[in-house]
């Protein structure tokens, strides 16, 4: 009782950084409601009665519906190759013995160590002479690439702490390799592997240098390029660039707000190990 | 579809291999079995690896055609001159030698992903660590001090990096809001066309974004700290301090480890967020290598050079790793002792 009504440093410490730390999205989702008059002459006052123009606008000139849904697309084609191949790889992973498990270490530390930046000459290249260049299903293999490994680690996490019991029961009563994989793992790990979807589906949501490179034509821009074209191109009207910026960072955010749990145990359970 | 015959004698193997300590209910009635025929259930066991084996293929196969095959093709055009992206005359390692021995550009780049990512290593790991020791002394707000240090991890970071360079714009950016709202005049500081404090404004911008993942990561750590270690510190009569070096500091080491690595390694290629907020300016203050690759091959196309620059960029990343890892490796033996 009376620890717990006790003056906390460490409370006050952290509501100081944690008014720092808010105020840049605090300060871009208001002044998206803000006339750009406004920004400059009134950047404390609430922004009432709000410009929703500046939304509308900033949603048409800069294309971003065409934008936000080639990113979606590239997002959901991306999440289903990884998990495709995740899947069953992390499985696979869970059952080798030390000769064969380096392969693991060649899998986790490959994409890590020679990242997409250090590839991007070559890569785009080979692209064109795919004639992949400009293509979203192109740009999703590359991001299906960056990710498929920590997905692999993550999930044959999650795979090792379904009870090998289990497993053994199926076999013995006639089940296949692949029908434990279907109706055993699969099920048991349900939430890992919605972590582990969650975390794809935001890094590649995110991606640009990759998308940068491979996307040159606007029609094919994903919300990431889109945003960099507008913000240059209106860069002198400032309410509607950060409407812009708004539109593009809500849904990560929405996504993050509702789920958080499962993304942090997600993202945690690669690294800290219990 | 996989191994349609004997499932009784592959989970013989299956329960012998997990070893004794994995497997709780035994294998009494299953050892003299495998062992009448030891050769046998050797064989078995190889054809159920490969089986194991061809779960991967498909993800191997698209490491290969994706990280291997641009990797060899990089090799190559790194050591020729190109006409736009087609490759030309064989110049050997002369893109290698200008790059490190004549390159003013280059070796600025270099010099300052090096810095950047040495910083952020500390700085990173240091706040976020900060972050995880007073957030475990709360009682009430945990949830929303935790999702409002993270969140900005899943904003984009050319999101971040636009919002970041409007904060430090002159006129309507922070210095000029808080500035004049103190009373001060900061109306036309602009820290990001300053060459002298350019990096480190995107270096804030990063931490901004980042923190919260060494936060998190250490978050989940303390809470498998087992709470008897700091009761009987409490006895011995131990303060805050001494806890926090005797017992978090030293129990927190195998993610310390994994996060440092992991910020080196996400730190040397960084691109995204310098691109946006300076594209390496002002006069090359702010260039990282990934940067100058990009211009270098994308807008001046000299491609073979910039793969050149790549793949000095990938042996630097490969040394660091290495010493890294062996540096602490051997602080994690030596606090297990």
């Amino acid at each position: 009782m009376i620890a717990s009504r006790r003056f906390r440093w460490s409370t006050v410490v952290l509501s100081v950084l944690a008014g720092i730390w808010l105020y840049p999205v605090v300060w871009t989702l208001t002044n998206a409601v803000r006339s750009s008059a406004d920004i400059y002459r009134a950047p404390w006052d609430v922004p009432w009665p709000p410009a929703i123009g500046n939304i509308g606008e900033a949603w048409s000139r800069g294309q971003l519906g065409v934008a936000m849904a080639n990113s979606a697309f590239v997002t959901a084609m991306t999440v289903v190759v990884v998990l495709a191949l995740a899947i069953p790889g992390a499985y696979a992973l869970t059952r080798l013995r030390p000769p064969a498990r380096a392969v693991l270490f060649l899998l986790v530390l490959a994409p890590l160590i020679i990242p997409t930046e250090v590839l991007i000459v070559p890569t785009f290249s080979i692209f064109r002479a795919l004639g992949l260049i400009n293509s979203l299903p192109g740009l999703s293999l590359t991001d299906a690439v960056a990710s498929v490994s920590f997905s692999t680690v993550i999930l044959a996490g999650y795979f090792r702490t379904i009870p090998q019991d289990v497993v053994d029961a199926a076999r013995v009563d006639g089940a296949g390799r692949l029908d434990v994989l279907l109706r055993i793992v699969i099920p048991l790990a349900r939430p890992g592997i919605l972590a582990v979807a969650l975390l794809v589906a935001v890094f590649t949501w995110n991606d640009f240098g990759g998308a940068l490179v491979l996307l040159q034509k606007p029609e094919v821009f994903t919300a990431q390029l889109a945003l960099t074209r507008f913000s240059t191109l209106y860069a002198t009207d400032q309410g509607l660039t950060f409407a812009g910026m708004a539109i593009v960072i809500l849904p990560p955010l929405l996504l993050f707000l509702v789920l958080q749990r499962s993304f942090i145990q997600g993202l945690t359970a690669g690294v800290v190990r219990r | 579809m996989f191994a349609s015959t004997g499932y009784r004698q592959l989970k013989v193997k299956v329960s012998l291999n997990l070893g004794a300590g994995e497997n709780e209910y035994g294998s009494t009635g299953q050892i003299p079995l495998a062992s009448c025929d030891r050769l046998a259930f050797l064989r078995r066991s190889r054809r159920e690896s490969a089986t194991d084996l061809l779960f991967l293929i498909p993800t191997l196969a698209i490491l290969a055609g994706f990280l291997l095959v641009p990797l060899v093709y990089g090799v190559v055009l790194s050591l020729h001159d190109t006409d736009g992206f087609a490759i030309t005359t064989f110049v050997g390692l002369d893109h290698y030698a200008h790059a490190i021995l004549g390159d003013a550009v280059f070796h600025r780049s270099l010099l300052n992903t090096l810095v950047f990512t040495a910083a952020a290593v500390v700085l990173q790991t240091g706040l976020g660590l900060l972050l995880a020791v007073l957030l475990a002394d709360v009682s009430r707000g945990k949830a929303f001090f935790t999702f409002v240090f993270f969140a900005p991890f899943v904003l984009a970071p050319v999101a971040v990096g636009a919002v970041w360079k409007f904060l430090y714009a002159p006129y309507f950016g922070i210095a000029a809001t808080v500035g004049s709202a103190l009373g001060f005049d900061t109306l036309t500081i602009a820290p990001l066309a300053d060459a002298d404090v350019a990096l480190w404004a995107v270096m804030a911008a990063f931490l901004w974004r980042f923190v919260g993942f060494t936060m998190v990561v250490y978050m989940a750590a303390m809470q498998g700290l087992r709470r008897e270690y700091y009761e009987y510190a409490v006895l011995e009569g131990a303060g805050r301090f001494h806890q926090f070096r005797r017992i978090t500091w030293p129990l927190l080491w195998p993610q310390t480890f994994v996060l440092v690595l992991l910020t080196t390694l996400g730190t040397l290629r960084i691109f995204d967020m310098v691109w946006v907020m300076t594209a390496g300016g002002p006069s090359h203050a702010t260039e990282t290598v990934a940067t100058d690759i990009y211009v270098t091959a994308f807008r001046f196309l000299q491609v073979g050079y910039a793969q050149a620059m790549a793949m000095i960029l990938l042996v630097v990343i490969l040394l660091l790793t290495i010493v890294e890892y062996r540096i602490l490796d051997r602080r994690a033996e030596a606090v297990t002792e």
